[in-house]
């Protein structure tokens, strides 16, 4: 039985490296192209995750096959006896200090990418000194806010902010900061595609940036669970070039200030007359 | 399934309105629909291919079928014309269908007999698929029947709304009409701020149009129960029939049945086509241009003048509107430390205040708050003032105030949220 036991702790190591290889091909891997995020500091908290993957990886195929080989000693030699051991202050220091070593490796070499995905001060300066919209997180939707064209965001609803919701635009190509709010319970603005999460606490104004690397139409989820509709919490957030993006607040604008006459009258029933088309 | 009301009637009367209302809408399981309503049936036609031999004690008949295969992948529970062949004119139930075979299970029946090259139509497809996006997405809020009591309805306030008295609040047709699909779209699709109605932005244009259609197909059916229930109740709810069979009401069950089996012979037929026609005509009517709320004049700009003129009127005795939304737009005006009466009932409700057509407790909207619920557009804003909200007190304006004075109203309201905020 001793080497069907040394079969089966070799399995394991074999199988978590395979896996871990197919796990992209299949799709179990980060979301988004090739497993790889859609945004710069989303791509350095990959090039984290897969470091500690790494060094997890060697530890854990290290000591598999540690276990290996003493059971393949064992099972092939039963001459010799094991030794009752009662502890080893050299090996206790070896195993305390070099995992020590690696924690505190990992401790300072992310602490620029944990700086400029959280300390508001390593934020990128055009993000923060123009947050380009509100985000009211609420039971169960994503409200937004946006300063009129050409002013800024103000802390209090202005008369001609303009509004929109489930449907959040941001300029591509360069950083974007929203203000983070939620009218009632604990939500959690999540872009998977950018690995961006953060909270949304009531009572509070929490700023969060990104930058997407590529224009495309993000999915936002709320990733607390805050209610019964919390799966139904979706939103899409679309990165578009500038003069896309700018054209979007144009009409944005031109719908809000709509006073039932005028250019868009035409298109304003849109949605019944390709209702009763089909 | 039946309303309170129906269900308050005897049973010898709640039998035929019931048995009425299967027959014209089915049931949410069922759906069947009728020639003449506004809604969307999406007949879709088949053909049989080949059928299944079965043994004379099975009692499903299984055909194969060409020409669905665009067709929304849940059929089951649809009704199935069948346009040429033995079964010529007569309906089957479908009861079993597999989108991936084509393979359709209908119960057998004498009348009915499928050969290859028959063809048929399967009904309210279009209902259907707006139905099960219905169940994902509304049921657990407005109910099963568009009733309005879900399993969460209970959590809510504003609770949701009841469905059945085809009483859309924001809408951009007059105060008479009924709201238009696109009113209803934009509400699925914008969601109510300030409410539990989220936005539904996700859905895409044909999702969101097919649950309005079936929204739509849940009022009409709610509204032709309720004509039906009116019509009965007042000669035929059980407690009008206790008293009419007590000592002094004086007459005996046998009369007051023989009364009404009289009247569900001569007058109901008729009770009945006129209570559906007439729902469905003011659903039609309200996609008409007629319908809709348009201004005469452009919004008057914006200025200081404007607002303050609009600040007169909406404190003048011609608007009243500082009685409910109080002098100072709070929403906290005299009229909401009144008890009022329930025009259905002529009774007083239970708790101060104004009240919606739902019962439900309606405090006026504190107008400083930003909160729109109709929409923030000037034209929403100008219409809630011009045709009211619907099953509200919230009047209409729109007789009795010139454009220019309704556009003064819209700047003034439009400012309060803003002032002492810059
Ligand atoms: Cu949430």
């Amino acid at each position: 039985m001793g080497k069907g036991w040394c079969l089966f702790f070799l399995f394991w190591p074999i199988a978590a490296v395979v896996s871990c290889a197919m796990a992209p091909w299949i799709g179990w891997s980060f979301p988004y192209d090739n497993a790889q995020a859609a945004s710069n500091l989303g791509i350095r908290i990959d090039g984290l995750f897969y470091l500690i993957l790494v060094i997890t990886a060697i530890v854990f195929v290290g000591t598999q096959a540690a276990i290996v080989y003493a059971l393949w000693r064992g099972a092939n030699n039963r001459e010799e006896r094991a030794d009752c051991v009662h502890g080893n202050h050299k090996l206790e220091l070896v195993w305390s200090i070099i995992p020590g070593i690696i924690l505190l490796f990992l401790a300072i070499y992310q602490m620029n990418i944990w700086a400029d995905f959280r300390i508001k001060k390593y934020y990128p300066e055009v993000a923060v000194k123009d947050p380009i919209a509100e985000v009211t997180a609420r039971q169960f939707e994503w409200r937004f806010r946006y300063p009129a064209i050409g002013k800024k965001l103000q802390q209090k609803p202005q008369p001609d902010d303009l509004h929109s919701v489930n449907e959040l635009h941001v300029p591509f190509g360069k950083p974007v900061m929203i203000q983070l709010r939620s009218d009632d319970v604990q939500h959690s603005f999540f872009l998977p595609a950018l690995r961006i999460k953060q909270d949304a606490l009531p009572g509070l104004q929490i700023p969060v940036w990104f930058e997407a690397n590529k224009p495309g139409t993000y999915d936002l989820v709320c990733a607390e669970l805050c209610g019964w509709g919390h799966y139904k919490m979706k939103a899409h957030v679309i990165v578009q070039p500038e003069d896309e993006y700018q054209n979007y607040l144009k009409t944005l604008t031109e719908q809000q200030f709509y006073d039932g006459l005028g250019k868009i009258a035409a298109t304003e029933n849109d949605s019944e007359s390709e209702a009763t088309e089909k | 399934m039946f309303s309170k009301k129906t269900n308050e009637l005897i049973p010898e009367a709640a039998k035929p309105v019931k048995e009425a209302l299967v027959k014209q809408f089915g049931n949410p399981f069922a759906l069947t629909q009728f020639e003449g309503l506004p809604t969307n049936f999406g007949d879709i036609e088949g053909t049989v291919k080949t059928v299944e031999p079965s043994g004379a004690d099975q009692p499903l008949i299984r055909f194969q079928v060409t020409g669905l295969s665009d067709a929304y992948d849940k059929l089951q529970g649809l009704p199935l014309e069948w346009t040429s062949g033995k079964g010529q004119g007569h309906f089957s139930r479908i009861k079993e269908y597999n989108f991936e075979t084509g393979m359709i299970a209908v119960e057998k029946s004498e009348e009915i007999d499928p050969q290859p090259g028959d063809t048929f139509l399967v009904e309210c497809v279009r209902l259907q698929f707006g139905r099960d996006l219905y169940n994902r997405h509304c049921m657990h809020c407005h109910g099963m029947s568009g009733e309005g009591t879900g399993p969460t309805s209970r959590y809510l306030n504003p609770p949701p709304r009841d469905f059945r008295l085809g009483i859309y609040k924001y809408t951009s047709t007059k105060s008479t009409s009924k709201a238009q699909e696109a009113d209803l779209e934009r509400t699925v699709k914008e969601g109510i701020a300030g409410t539990y109605m989220p936005s539904f932005k996700l859905l895409t244009e044909d999702e969101v149009s097919a649950i309005v259609n079936y929204v739509i197909w849940l009022s009409i059916r709610g509204e032709t129960e309720k004509k039906l229930d009116d019509e009965l109740f007042l000669d035929y709810s059980q407690e009008v029939y206790d008293e009419r069979t007590s000592e002094e009401g004086g007459e005996t069950r046998e009369e007051v049945l023989e009364e009404l089996k009289e009247f569900m012979e001569l007058d109901f037929p008729d009770t009945l086509e006129f209570a559906t026609e007439s729902v469905s005509e003011a659903w039609e009517e309200a996609n008409e241009e007629a319908a809709l709320v348009i201004p005469k004049t452009p919004r008057v700009p914006d200025t200081l003048e404007s607002r303050e003129r609009g600040r007169i009127l909406y404190l003048s005795q011609k608007t009243k509107c500082a009685s409910c939304h109080g002098p100072q737009g709070r929403g906290n005006g005299t009229a909401t430390q009144d008890f009022w009466t329930n025009p259905a009932t002529n009774e007083k409700y239970k708790n101060r205040g104004l009240h919606d057509i739902w019962g439900n407790q309606l405090p006026p909207r504190d107008l400083h708050r930003g909160i729109y619920r109709g929409g923030r557009r000037p034209i929403d804003t100008y219409r809630r003032l011009a045709a009211g909200i619907k099953g509200t007190p919230m009047p209409a304006f729109g007789g009795s105030l010139s454009d220019e004075e309704l556009w003064d109203l819209v700047n003034y309201v439009m400012s309060l949220p803003y002032d002492g905020n810059r």
